[in-house]
């Protein structure tokens, strides 16, 4: 095991120097630390040089202000709950861990507004505000344990965004530390701030336009009525066109999720949430809002299913039974594990009215190399999460993984989708930009970028390919990134 | 000073070209109904962006519209009414789609229907020097790399023209309903704390308007509670709004913007002409012109923490951006030579 005598000279000067400003816990080099710390939930792995962990914006401002004296890059990383790599170290990396920056700064429910640290868990946030009759709307599966500076790293999702948005409209303001150690004030707590978005900017640029040392967060009141269904189907189509039958007759449910019978075989032995085994589908959609209005859509939308052949409804009678049809939802990914020991989740989004096409084209390729996928996803929005489960002792199953995944990506952009719904891009995805941008489009995003961090120390290798650089901008011609494959980044591994 | 008006992205791209290599300063217009935001300008001609202006994609099932930036937003919202969709944004006659996204000009409704920052899913726009980019996706959730409409959504053409938007659409209310009562902030805030989920409620010094929208069964049980609650109201069912407009014929129009519980302090400086949307914490300012009530205003506003913006009348945007390092290299980048609308913007020196 190595000492940290035998950390190279550089890397030890940048360690003394936080040392004495974070304390001798607030900073490790030990190859365990670093070992720990050199991915996140996705499947990659990298490497980092130092870890630290500041406790308040002044410590960041020392680590960004270390890291540029000793031409380290730096990974900002919260919970390491994301999937895509974003929060991977590469190379000779500090990284910034937020979670001990935990507090709740202030609360004022007139304003309908929260100033958190980036380290505040979630559902920690949510349960101080329930009592207030507020809630912080985007509520990501990974809730119990992802940060709200995650949240906003990823511009986060979640069951709950189809009628309340996604995390960039519930962060009014955040306070970041840019590269070079200013701090800045973006967006206001009032309804319009001066200047370019650039809030707006840093939300979802996962970590690479400074470190977010402080969120003013937007609180929405909880809604008078609430009603759950869950509806059985017996084809996935069914349920699918359901979704885009809702959508259509002008309808926003809270949430609309579908899971298929794999997802409910899976879901059902470990959450005994009551979901009907014998389904080929199920959609547990919620409407909230006013009594009146949430009567009258939850009848049209039973109208709906039962159109579309539904053969099953459940409606939740009180919070309790409400809660256990949630249950069976939000322990979905916890559930996989009984069933395989790895699983690749992805996030793609096609447009609500070819959910149903797509959904056939994207078991075909599962099926076609010999895998199994779980679906369980945000329906209503058109955010798929083909879960692909498999163990990695059986010889040659990854790179049927990686062959899957990459088709499946094309095949939602071809239907008029997206890259990634809620997840962000990171390492998993950077390669695949091309497919989603022209070359132009790419270096525009990073002339975004360089506007932050012109020395590009933070989070690099992330989220835009290599080719794709600003400067460039004038010069760059359709074809030259267009032959993206779906590999490793360099310095990654699985 | 001189027009040009494109009729095509092709000579959208070419005109700014050629005013690129010439140095010759554009000002990007579209009906010409937010030009008085942002700070004084010197352009040498006017870019009219209005003969662009089809509605290219719309699937109703989508609830996704994709239009050119000429487009007006009340020929938008006649095409996507039959399908009983909305684009709620409440602009004036003539606004375009491409004006009110660059304005960042955002709905009196905005309490229920969100800034129209929330609305832009997708923007192509083409740079100060002809390149033509496309930022976002023509899907309600996309989180893949930097967040270019929410860039562009409010940037005053200052960055790039707009040339074509994806906007997230709602379904239009069933029922509309405008309830009128005296009072002024006191009566909003009981209001807004008596009958939930408003869609806005604006007061002004004597006055409050609630707007009620959505299913009837709700907008007649929200109807009895603001009754409880304030006792004597008018009711008035399908009306235009909003009807209480008292900046309105002011020689200056400020939109001040605080936490929405300061605005009885913001308002104490706002003299007798305003218009504030309670929740929200917007307050429209009809202001005498010479400039000092104005900077009055301006003052307050920031103490609460806010800006006041002119939106009719001379007077600009008053106040610094934060990061103007950052303001500066993302002009250079998307402008490099500096035509558009030179001096309009936050933080431009």
């Amino acid at each position: 095991m190595a000492r940290r005598s035998e950390l190279p000279a550089r890397i030890e000067r940048a360690r003394r120097d936080l040392a004495r400003v974070l304390g001798p816990d607030g900073v490790l080099a030990e190859p365990l630390a670093r070992a720990l710390y050199r991915r996140d939930a996705s499947m990659l792995e990298g490497d980092c040089a130092l870890v630290a962990f500041p406790r308040s914006r002044d410590q960041v401002e020392a680590c960004l202000e270390v890291a540029a004296a000793y031409d380290l890059p730096v990974v900002p990383r919260g919970s390491g709950t994301g999937l895509a790599g974003g929060a991977t170290p590469i190379g000779d990396a500090l990284v910034v861990v937020t979670t001990k920056m935990d507090r709740v700064i202030e609360i004022r429910g007139e304003d309908r507004l929260a100033w958190v640290e980036p380290g505040v868990i979630n559902l920690d946030l949510n349960r101080r505000l329930a009592p207030l009759g507020l809630t912080f709307a985007p509520d990501p599966s990974s809730q119990q344990t992802s940060s709200i500076g995650g949240n906003v790293a990823t511009n986060a999702g979640g069951p709950h965004c189809l009628a309340y948005g996604i995390t960039s409209n519930h962060v009014l303001a955040v306070e970041l530390v840019l590269p070079d150690g200013e701090v800045v004030e973006l967006g206001s707590e009032a309804p319009e701030a001066p200047g370019l978005d650039l809030r707006g900017l840093v939300v979802g640029s996962e970590g690479t336009l400074g470190v977010v040392t402080a969120v003013c967060v937007r609180l929405t009141p909880l809604p008078p009525a609430v009603r759950t269904l869950l509806f059985g189907f017996p084809t996935v189509a069914d349920a699918a066109a359901t979704v885009t039958a809702v959508i259509a007759a002008g309808i926003t449910p809270a949430a609309m999720e579908l899971m298929d019978h794999r997802a409910i075989a899976v879901i059902e032995p470990f959450a005994q949430a009551g979901y009907p085994t014998d389904a080929a589908a199920v959609l547990l959609v919620e409407v909230d809002g006013l009594p009146g209005g949430v009567k009258a859509e939850a009848a049209r939308i039973e109208e709906l299913a039962r159109a579309n052949h539904a053969g099953s409804v459940q409606s939740a009678r009180d919070d309790a039974q409400r809660a256990r049809l949630w249950k069976g939802r939000k322990s979905a990914l916890g559930a996989v594990a009984t069933i395989a020991p790895h699983y690749y989740l992805h996030d793609t989004v096609v447009p609500r009215s070819r959910l149903a096409e797509v959904l056939a084209r994207v078991d075909g390729i599962v099926s076609r190399h010999d895998l199994v996928a779980v679906n369980m996803f945000h329906a209503g929005d058109g955010n798929l999460h083909p879960l692909l489960v498999f163990d990695r002792a059986e010889p040659g199953i990854l790179d049927r993984v990686l062959a899957a995944s990459d088709e499946i990506v094309r095949v939602c952009l071809e239907a008029g989708g997206a890259l990634s719904g809620e997840h962000g891009i990171g390492l998993e995805k950077r390669d695949l930009m091309p497919l989603a941008f022209a070359p132009g489009d790419l270096a525009a995003q990073d002339c975004a970028r360089s506007a932050f961090d012109p020395q590009r120390r933070m989070n690099p290798q992330k989220v835009l390919p290599a080719g794709a650089r600003c400067g460039d901008f004038a010069l760059a011609r359709v074809g030259e990134l267009g032959q993206a494959v779906a590999r490793l980044p360099e310095g990654s591994w699985i | 000073m001189d027009l040009i008006a494109p009729a095509s992205r092709a000579e959208l791209a070419a005109a700014l070209r050629d005013a690129s290599a010439a140095g010759r300063r554009l000002l990007v217009v579209g009906g010409r109904t937010h030009l008085a935001k942002g700070n004084r300008t010197r352009a040498d001609a006017a870019l009219k962006v209005t003969a662009m202006d089809r509605l290219v994609e719309y699937t109703p099932a989508e609830m996704i519209a994709v239009v050119e930036a000429g487009m007006t937003c009340e020929a938008l919202n006649a095409a996507l009414a039959g399908h009983g969709q909305e684009w709620p944004v409440d602009a004036p006659a003539g606004a375009t789609v491409g004006g009110v996204v660059a304005a960042a000009a955002s709905s009196p409704r905005r309490l229920r229907v969100g800034p129209v920052r929330d609305s832009v899913l997708e923007v192509e726009l083409v740079t100060g020097d002809g390149r033509e980019v496309r930022g976002g996706a023509r899907t309600v959730k996309n989180v893949s790399g930097y967040d270019l409409p929410r860039l562009l959504t409010g940037s005053l053409g200052c960055l790039g023209v707009i040339a074509q938007v994806a906007l997230k659409l709602r379904p239009r209310p069933r029922a509309r309903r405008s309830v009128l009562t005296g009072g002024g902030l006191e009566a909003a805030a009981a209001l807004l704390a008596a009958v939930p989920l408003p869609t806005a409620v604006v007061a002004t010094r004597d006055r409050v308007e609630l707007r009620l929208e959505g299913w009837p069964e709700d907008v007649a049980e929200q109807t009895e509670l603001a009754r409880k609650a304030v006792g004597a109201i008018e009711v008035h069912d399908d009306a235009s709004f909003p009807s209480l407009r008292p900046q309105d014929g002011w020689p200056v129009v400020a939109e001040a913007a605080v936490p929405p519980s300061r605005l009885p302090r913001l308002v104490e400086a706002a003299g007798d002409a305003w218009a504030a949307l309670a929740g929200v914490g917007v307050c429209w300012v009809g202001l005498p012109g010479g400039g000092a009530a104005l900077g009055a205003l301006r003052r307050r506003a920031g103490e609460l923490g806010g800006i006041a913006p002119v939106v009719h009348g001379p007077g600009g945007l008053g106040a610094p951006a934060p990061a103007p390092a950052v303001h500066r290299r993302l002009k250079q980048a998307f402008d490099p030579a500096g035509i558009l609308a030179p001096g309009r913007f936050w933080g431009e020196q």
